[in-house]
């Protein structure tokens, strides 16, 4: 089951590999012992077998019985010769054996046997002629050869004690040898057992701890097989080449196949679908190959696998490789994702319905309120010219309610808008120099009436240094500083109200932090948490003046969260609330001085104004304000009517809406700026009521010049009226007058005359060829915008030369859509600047 | 193992070989000295109920040559004489025990096993050269010490008796 095996710890590796190296070592050593002790004991055996010794002892006595038997035949008184000859022969025989034989060689090297040996044989030979003559003369010599044997006597005797006496001491020698070699063998023989007994024990360790092994083996066998038995996931081992070799239960339902059907298969031809068959063998042929794994190891994969019916279903699965001793295995862990995906699918069609469904109420509410909001325009702008015909005083107290209510609603209807446009994600904010000190100091201003009304105090300071310019959205801000101020004031009753400023620039992200504090009812807790929510309001019995849509503050958190602050409030109920804002502090440098901030009255010349607008009510309104002070208006229903309108005429102003039938404000925009007619070069400005920042910019680059946001009020038509009028300080954005008056002061009037002809026709050469619908080089583009602005420059045409330069640089980096845009550009500018040169 | 063999093969020689001699009991008495007198249980007699052989006799039955040391002698001899193999096949012996005495009465038992091809012999000839009594002769039965380590035992220098003039043969 297990065939991957376990690694062994280190030391116990170690541990064994010793012991098998000491086994071996004293199995060696054993053998050698042996070895030895066989060659020893063998030389014993050989040497203690093949005796080199005949009974020696019983030689040398038997010297002594043979001379005796002779000495008895001499000294017979009728000796019997042929006896005593026998006796002779075999006693100098058994002496000739003694001199002779190689065992007697020890007792021959000692000096006294030696000396007697020879004595011995010199008696003897004295003896041999007379044994060896004739009867009668032995009998005659007969006393010779007894005297001579008499002195043999002695010499015979000492001989064989002497011998007795070699070899007592050889055998002593030989059995302490023996002896010797015993104890070795006995040495050698206790020394093996030691051997062996330690082997034993060793082999016996190493048994025990194979026999530990192999249980620990066969538990993790075991255990893996209850993993795998009881795992919730398929798992599915297979070979280098791909086939299967476990396919656990789960697998089996998963893919309705029985393990003993498939083992042994192809994995791919069992559970890989036919189109992604090719994909996976290039895949195993890769590892194969390569050893590259793109899926293996590299944790989970959602992938299509195959059942045994052929159904295809998603899975997610791991695959794992291990080495093992029969080569790389892959191991992998597969899960039916079915309703997992299935699920997924329900989520995502719920959630874009769901999506759907609130971009469908956002839509609604956005329509509606445009739709609320148009006729009440009209509401208000009648009013505010009814206002200006004769009304008795009881007339116009009324006139004043309605209009009060129609402005409250016009606030509702806009705060509705907000919310649906940021819940919509909408909500854009412009990243602008603002004033913060200004505005702050204009709506306490504006908000000094309402307190003194109140008998309450309101005041503004700075704590620590003083800011006045700040990036932020000065009309979002200005929104929020007023509902707080506004509500501070609001429910204040003879008391105080303080705003407080001050610049955070400790933290690593400098803010801006704002403080509204008052001694009014203050709030209770359980409203303090809830106080941000969609309409949630005081307490309405309190003041019924008081009562709003309950938006304010909800509105308010989510102009300041768009803006990348945080708003909060703290209160003691009975004592007062402080409500505090903290903003991003990124100071400006300060805007341009608008030239629209002076407003000079009646300082204006009348001007022949355009008025597009598809609104009955709106364009009356419109109309009647811009006569009263003195304009002549003309009147357009539709976009394609002011275009045409704007083609044959020459207008100072256009007043354009935005959504109107036929053709919008902003198309008609694009039409009468390219078509270059009579009004071609005049002021467009956008009337409209979905003035969002990010729109705006849109407007700006079809050409348009400015927006008045819908309701027209009377003081935001005369402040634009006024700007239009003032036509030189326009000018100035395109003639820088001092360049241009110096080039004509240089060249003389007439040069200067044919150079601004020459220069008209390079412009309008290079207009042609930029808005021709021919396809251009980006270089070329580049290198013209360059040489016409560098031109432009030495007219004053600072405006043109500008927008030359973007549109080079836009050529430069190949950015299409604004060159397209640059191009039309240069063309607004150009109708501006051209009649503007001529002056 | 080899002795017993060799055992076989004499018993199987004497059957088929020897039945003849086996049958004629009775030989010529010697005509020179006598050298040995062979006693016993024996097929083949000349005198009485014994074999008595002279010099020639004895030749005549066999005549073995062996070369080896002994230790009752210096360096390496050649004995000639009888091997004991051929002489209890050609006495047509098959077991029992072989009491060799010598002319000073000395006697030694020599098992007939011990009587194999290649085996002991009873040399009348030493280098050649006959051996007087003085020199261990007339007959000294040799084994061949030097071919096996077998010979070179107590027993068997024991058994190589010499100045041998009688031979008995007893189950």
């Amino acid at each position: 089951m297990n065939q991957k095996g376990l690694p062994l710890p280190a030391p116990s590796k170690f541990r064994t590999r010793i012991g098998r190296a000491f086994i071996v070592v004293a199995g060696l050593f054993a053998l050698g012992a042996i070895a030895y002790l066989a060659v020893s004991v063998a030389r014993d055996i050989n040497q203690l077998g093949s005796a080199h010794s005949d009974n020696v002892q019983w030689t040398l006595s038997q010297t002594n019985v043979e001379f005796l038997e002779y000495k008895l035949r001499v000294e017979h008184p009728e000796p019997d010769i042929t006896e005593l000859r026998q006796k002779f022969d075999v006693f100098y025989s058994r002496m000739n054996t003694v001199r002779r034989a190689s065992v007697f060689e020890g007792l021959r090297n000692t000096p006294e046997a030696s000396a007697r040996l020879v004595t011995i044989f010199t008696l003897l030979d004295a003896s041999v002629p007379i044994i060896d003559s004739s009867d009668d003369e032995l009998q005659r010599r007969l006393p010779a050869l007894v005297a001579l044997s008499d002195q043999l006597r002695p010499e015979v005797r000492a001989l064989a004690n002497s011998g007795l006496k070699v070899f007592a001491l050889a055998a002593d020698a030989q059995r302490s040898r023996v002896a010797n070699t015993m104890t070795k063998l006995a040495a050698a023989t206790t020394a093996l057992v030691a051997v062996l007994a330690w082997a034993i024990l060793q082999l016996n360790l190493l048994n025990r701890r194979i026999y530990r092994r192999e249980r620990e083996r066969n538990q993790t066998a075991k255990r893996m097989e209850t993993v795998m038995g009881t795992s919730l996931d398929g798992v599915i081992v297979s070979d280098a080449e791909g086939r299967i070799t476990q396919f656990n239960p789960a697998a089996e339902q998963i893919f309705g196949h029985r393990a003993g059907d498939v083992l042994g298969k192809d994995i791919g031809a069992v559970i890989v679908p036919d189109h992604m068959r090719d994909a996976h063998d290039a895949g195993m042929e890769r590892i194969r190959r390569h050893g590259e794994k793109r899926v293996v190891g590299k944790g989970r994969v959602k992938l299509e696998a195959k059942r045994k019916d052929g159904t295809i279903f998603p899975v997610e699965l791991a695959i794992q490789s291990a080495t093992t001793h029969q080569g790389e295995i892959f191991i992998a862990f597969l899960r039916d994702i079915t309703a997992q995906v299935a699920a997924e699918a329900e989520l995502v069609s719920a959630r874009d319905r769901a999506l759907a469904n609130e971009k469908l109420k956002t839509d609604f509410l956005s329509t509606m309120s445009h739709e609320i909001r148009t006729p009440l325009n009209g509401l208000l702008g009648n009013m505010s010219l009814l206002r200006d015909t004769a009304l008795n005083p009881e007339q116009a107290k009324y006139l004043g309610h309605m209009e009060t209510s129609g402005r409250l609603l016009m606030s509702h209807i806009s705060d509705v808008l907000d919310i649906t446009r940021y819940d919509a994600g909408k909500l854009n904010t412009r990243s602008e120099p603002v004033n913060i000190s200004a505005l702050v100091q204009d709506i306490v201003d504006n908000q000094t009436g309402a307190a003194f009304q109140h008998e309450t105090s309101l005041e503004w300071r700075w704590r620590g240094p003083r800011y006045d310019w700040i990036l932020s959205d000065h009309d979002r801000l200005q929104h929020v500083m007023m509902n707080i101020i506004g509500n501070a004031v609001k429910f204040t009753r003879r008391g105080h109200v303080a705003v407080r400023l001050e610049a955070l620039e400790a933290a690593a992200d400098p803010r801006l932090r704002i403080e509204i504090e008052d001694d009014g009812p203050g709030i209770s807790d359980d409203m303090r948490i809830r106080i941000f929510d969609d309409f949630v309001t005081g307490n309405t019995s309190y003041d019924r003046d008081v009562g709003g849509t309950g938006l304010g503050l909800s509105i308010a958190k989510r102009f300041i969260t768009a803006l990348g602050g945080q708003i909060g409030v703290e209160s003691d109920l009975g004592k007062g609330c402080t409500f505090w804002i903290e903003l991003p502090l990124i100071e400006a440098t300060p805007a341009p001085e608008e030239a629209t901030a002076q407003t000079q009255p009646d300082m204006q010349r009348a001007l022949n104004i355009l008025l597009v607008e598809d609104n009955e009510i709106n364009r009356i309104v419109a109309r009647e304000m811009l006569q009263q002070e003195g304009h002549s208006v003309t009147e357009a229903y539709d976009g394609k009517q002011g275009a045409d309108l704007a083609k044959l005429y020459r207008f100072d102003l256009i007043l354009m809406d935005i959504s109107m039938p036929v053709m919008d404000g902003r198309a008609a925009t694009r039409r009468i700026r390219n078509e270059g007619g009579a009004s071609a070069s005049a002021p467009i400005i956008a009337v409209t009521a979905n003035a969002m920042a990010d729109e705006q910019a849109e407007f700006l680059k079809d050409g348009m010049d400015g927006i008045l946001t819908k309701p027209v009020s009377r003081e935001a038509l005369k402040a634009l009226l006024h700007s239009k009028a003032d036509t030189d300080e326009d000018d100035l954005a395109y003639i820088n007058a001092q360049h241009s008056q110096e080039a004509r002061d240089t060249l003389g009037q007439d040069a200067f005359a044919k150079l601004t002809a020459r220069f008209v026709s390079e412009v309008e050469l290079l207009i042609d060829w930029l808005n021709d619908d021919k396809p251009k080089d980006l270089l070329e583009i580049a290198s013209k915008a360059h040489a016409v602005a560098g031109s432009a420059g030495i007219f004053g045409a600072v405006q043109l030369r500008e927008t030359l330069k973007q549109l080079e640089n836009a050529a430069k980096t190949g950015d299409k859509s604004e060159i397209a845009d640059l191009s039309k550009r240069v063309n607004i500018v150009w109708l501006k600047t051209k009649p503007l040169m001529q002056k | 193992m080899i002795n017993r063999l060799w055992h076989i093969t004499a018993v199987i020689a004497a059957l088929v070989g020897f039945s003849t001699l086996a049958q004629a009991n009775t030989m010529e008495a010697p005509s020179g000295a006598p050298i040995l007198t062979i006693t016993g249980d024996i097929g083949t007699t000349n005198m009485d109920d014994s074999l008595v052989l002279d010099r020639e006799m004895l030749a005549a039955i066999d005549a073995t040559t062996l070369q080896t040391s002994t230790i009752w002698t210096e360096g390496v001899q050649q004995f000639e004489g009888v091997s004991l193999h051929a002489l209890v096949a050609f006495l047509n012996v098959e077991s029992g025990t072989i009491r060799a005495t010598a002319i000073n009465d000395y006697t030694v038992e020599i098992p007939v096993t011990d009587a194999v091809e290649g085996g002991p012999i009873i040399a009348y000839l030493m280098d050649g050269q006959t051996m007087s009594i003085r020199d261990k002769g007339p007959l000294w039965v040799i084994y061949p010490y030097d071919s096996s380590s077998d010979y070179r035992s107590e027993v068997t220098y024991a058994r190589s008796i010499w100045q041998l003039d009688r031979l008995e043969f007893v189950q």
